[in-house]
């Protein structure tokens, strides 16, 4: 759902709404998911470790040891889909989105920001962002939040522990 | 005299004022953050690990032990007070801990919990120091085979006691193992995995890896979810226990420190699976069975010695084999690393004071809860009432920027973002994220013993079949995953949980 709340970002449309409602929100089953995904993984695992040399049992090339790794995860990911299909799986719990998405993005704008302009900028743009997903948003607790943060990331980064973290990189 | 030796270097290593400080703010810290809603000591030690990496290798690791303890005897406040476990270990010590609060005895079991925690931790201490070497010794005679043949067996073990499907836990374990092999290959330095970037030939940030399956993934699992704590606030001249609450505490407590030792030295074992099987003991051995669920001090002694003998000792095969049995141990190894201190039995040989430093600071830092927590009942009680929405916040930072301070570099920030979401994936899988930690810890270390297993008898894999030590622990592995299967034990396991739930 785009509006679990009324502060809540519009910009989606009514259809991705829909696909994205069948994804995050339906109590589908976790053991299919969790089998496709490790099928998946295994047998990328596989097949990328192709490119490396293999070599013999007895002495070993860099792409053996993940090889066997990514052929086993695929057998055991297709175990427990087949286990999810037919009906034994765990239900899935319900992953609310936009905090997944809003947590996620604000980590990543904090990386951005904090080399491209600096701490004083990265840190109330994350708390912003983050804050966003809490139903307990406000700019007032943004505002306050991050000062704390800053002083106290300050004081123990930079001044107790002696980092280098740059507060404003120009 | 050996023994008491190795005491003395340890408490000189840990008694210098440097690191009594540190011992100070980890077991403060630690209480703290045990005490808050969501976040567990695994989120913890990930979240404060940076900050750990300026300091001297023994302040760190002494410090991060005071933050697993500590955080042990915050979970049992808040269930005592609250009816809300902080973390796993303490949802036994709710049952009864806080039918004794509501029945005015709040003081009362707060002292019981922290007294027979703490006899718990002295008892785990000195076993820890008398039995350490011995085990060590053994581990000596290991070769690659028999490592390879320990490291399956601790994985077994740590994936079936872990809560959730078994087979999913194998699924995240091979998953960490294959992830833990992304960077430059020791043998030949071939990088894997690595898609061209430089910055990942050195592998994945371990650090990161934790905070996004740990710490992140916690706070987006949290953030909606808005409980009210009603906190039944002891007053301090209740404190004190009865002499009669005292008499009941002693055996359950003497009991509890046992079963926990005991358990806390299995793969997989530690302080939640310690706690449960003391409180179903205790029942059992109870000659009024009846009261339990309704405030028996037994029900809230036992467990609380068990979970902190059971935390304790789960460090001895981490300290003496270099196996980590749990998710925070698998953080203990990774820090150790960090300092280029490769953990297994030469440690005691090669860092005696790292050691012995940190075996004595488990009792300092345990004598430090009783003496300082006490008092400081009223500010906790205070602590518990933070709402989330201010918590979660200073995580984030806190988490972000000592990402950074690890190399003054973003690129861990950003792989912390992808574990993000990859452990909100995990989480509504039903995948425990934990087990996923362990592979990634022992990848390396697995593929060379296998890979120097093979070499050693010319591509024969009969050679994990000719060593008898070998031979045992892989046949353990097998009968484990057997009965896993077999339904009857399955459903034992699914009941033993669920109480939890």
């Amino acid at each position: 759902m785009c509006s679990g709340h009324s502060a809540r970002p519009a910009a989606c449309s009514i259809y991705a709404n829909e696909v994205l409602t069948v994804i995050f929100k339906t109590n589908g089953r976790a053991d299919i998911e969790a089998g496709l995904f490790f099928t998946f993984f295994g047998a990328a695992t596989a097949a990328l470790s192709l490119q490396y040399r293999m070599g013999t049992i007895a002495a070993m090339g860099p792409g053996m040891f993940p090889f066997i790794l990514g052929l086993i995860l695929a057998v055991l990911g297709a175990i427990i889909l087949v286990k999810g299909i037919l009906g034994g799986g765990e239900e899935a719990r319900p992953l609310p989105l936009w905090p997944t998405i809003l947590i996620s993005l604000s980590i990543l704008v904090f990386a951005f920001l904090l080399l491209t302009v600096g701490l004083l900028v990265a840190l109330p743009a994350q708390v912003a962002i983050a804050m966003w997903a809490s139903e307990h948003f406000s700019w007032k607790r943004v505002i306050a939040l991050s000062l704390g943060l800053l002083a106290f990331c300050y004081g123990v980064f930079v001044y107790f522990l002696g980092m280098s973290v740059p507060l404003l990189a120009v | 005299m050996e023994f008491f030796n190795n005491l003395d270097i340890g408490f000189h290593a840990a008694l210098s004022l440097n690191n009594l400080l540190f011992c100070f703010i980890g077991v403060m810290v630690g209480t703290a953050i045990g005490m808050l809603p969501g976040l567990g000591p695994l989120a913890t030690i990930a979240m404060l690990l940076p900050l750990t990496y300026t300091l001297e290798p023994v302040s760190g690791l002494i410090m991060i032990a005071g933050i697993y303890y500590g955080a042990q005897y915050g979970g049992s406040t808040t269930a005592i007070l609250v009816n809300l476990p902080g973390e796993s270990s303490s949802v036994v010590s709710c049952i009864d801990g806080h039918q004794m609060a509501r029945k005015g005895r709040a003081g009362a079991a707060l002292a019981i919990a922290a007294l027979g925690s703490f006899f718990a931790g002295t008892v785990a201490t000195l076993l820890i120091a008398a039995f350490s070497p011995i085990l060590a010794e053994v581990a000596f005679l290991f070769g690659p085979v028999e490592y390879f043949a320990m490291m399956v067996l601790g994985l077994t073990a740590a994936t079936l006691l872990a809560h959730g499907s078994f087979i999913k836990g194998v699924a995240m374990v091979l998953t960490g193992l294959i992830l833990g092999l992304v960077g430059a290959d020791v043998n030949s330095g071939t990088y894997r995995f690595t898609f061209g970037s430089f910055s990942l030939t050195e592998g994945i940030e371990f650090v990161a890896v934790a905070m996004g399956l740990f710490a992140f993934t916690d706070i987006v699992a949290n953030i909606r979810n808005n409980q009210t704590r009603e906190v039944t606030a002891p007053s301090l001249r209740s404190l004190t226990m009865t002499a009669k609450e005292f008499r009941q505490a002693v055996f359950p407590a003497v009991r509890g420190t046992a079963i926990g030792s005991l358990l806390g030295l299995l793969p997989g074992g530690g302080a939640m699976i310690s706690s449960f099987a003391s409180y179903a003991i205790e029942k059992r051995v109870s000659r009024r069975p009846e009261e339990f669920g309704h405030g028996a001090v037994a029900g809230l002694a036992g467990p609380e010695a068990a979970n902190n003998a059971g935390a304790q000792t789960s460090f001895i095969p981490m300290l003496t084999l270099g196996i980590p049995s749990n998710g925070v141990m698998a953080l203990m190894i990774g820090a150790l690393m960090v300092h280029n201190i490769a953990p297994g039995p030469y440690v005691m040989v090669s860092n005696p004071e790292i050691f012995w430093g940190l075996i004595a600071s488990m009792w300092i830092g345990n004598a430090m809860l009783v003496v300082l927590n006490l008092p400081l009942i009223p500010l906790w009680v205070r602590l518990i009432q933070v709402h989330y929405w201010v918590l979660f916040p200073i995580i984030l930072a806190v988490c972000c920027v000592g990402l950074f301070s690890i190399e003054n570099r973003v690129l861990p920030i950003y792989i912390a973002a992808g574990f993000t979401v990859l452990g909100c994936l995990f989480w509504r899988m039903r995948a425990e994220a934990a087990p996923l930690l362990l592979g990634f810890i022992l990848g390396p270390l697995m593929e060379e013993h296998f890979r120097r297993s093979l070499l050693l008898s010319n591509g024969d894999l009969a050679i994990f079949y000719r060593s008898p030590l070998s031979v045992v622990m892989l046949s353990v592995a097998a009968v484990m995953c057997l009965i896993i299967v077999l339904p009857q034990i399955r459903q034992g396991r699914k009941v033993a949980f669920e109480e939890e739930v």
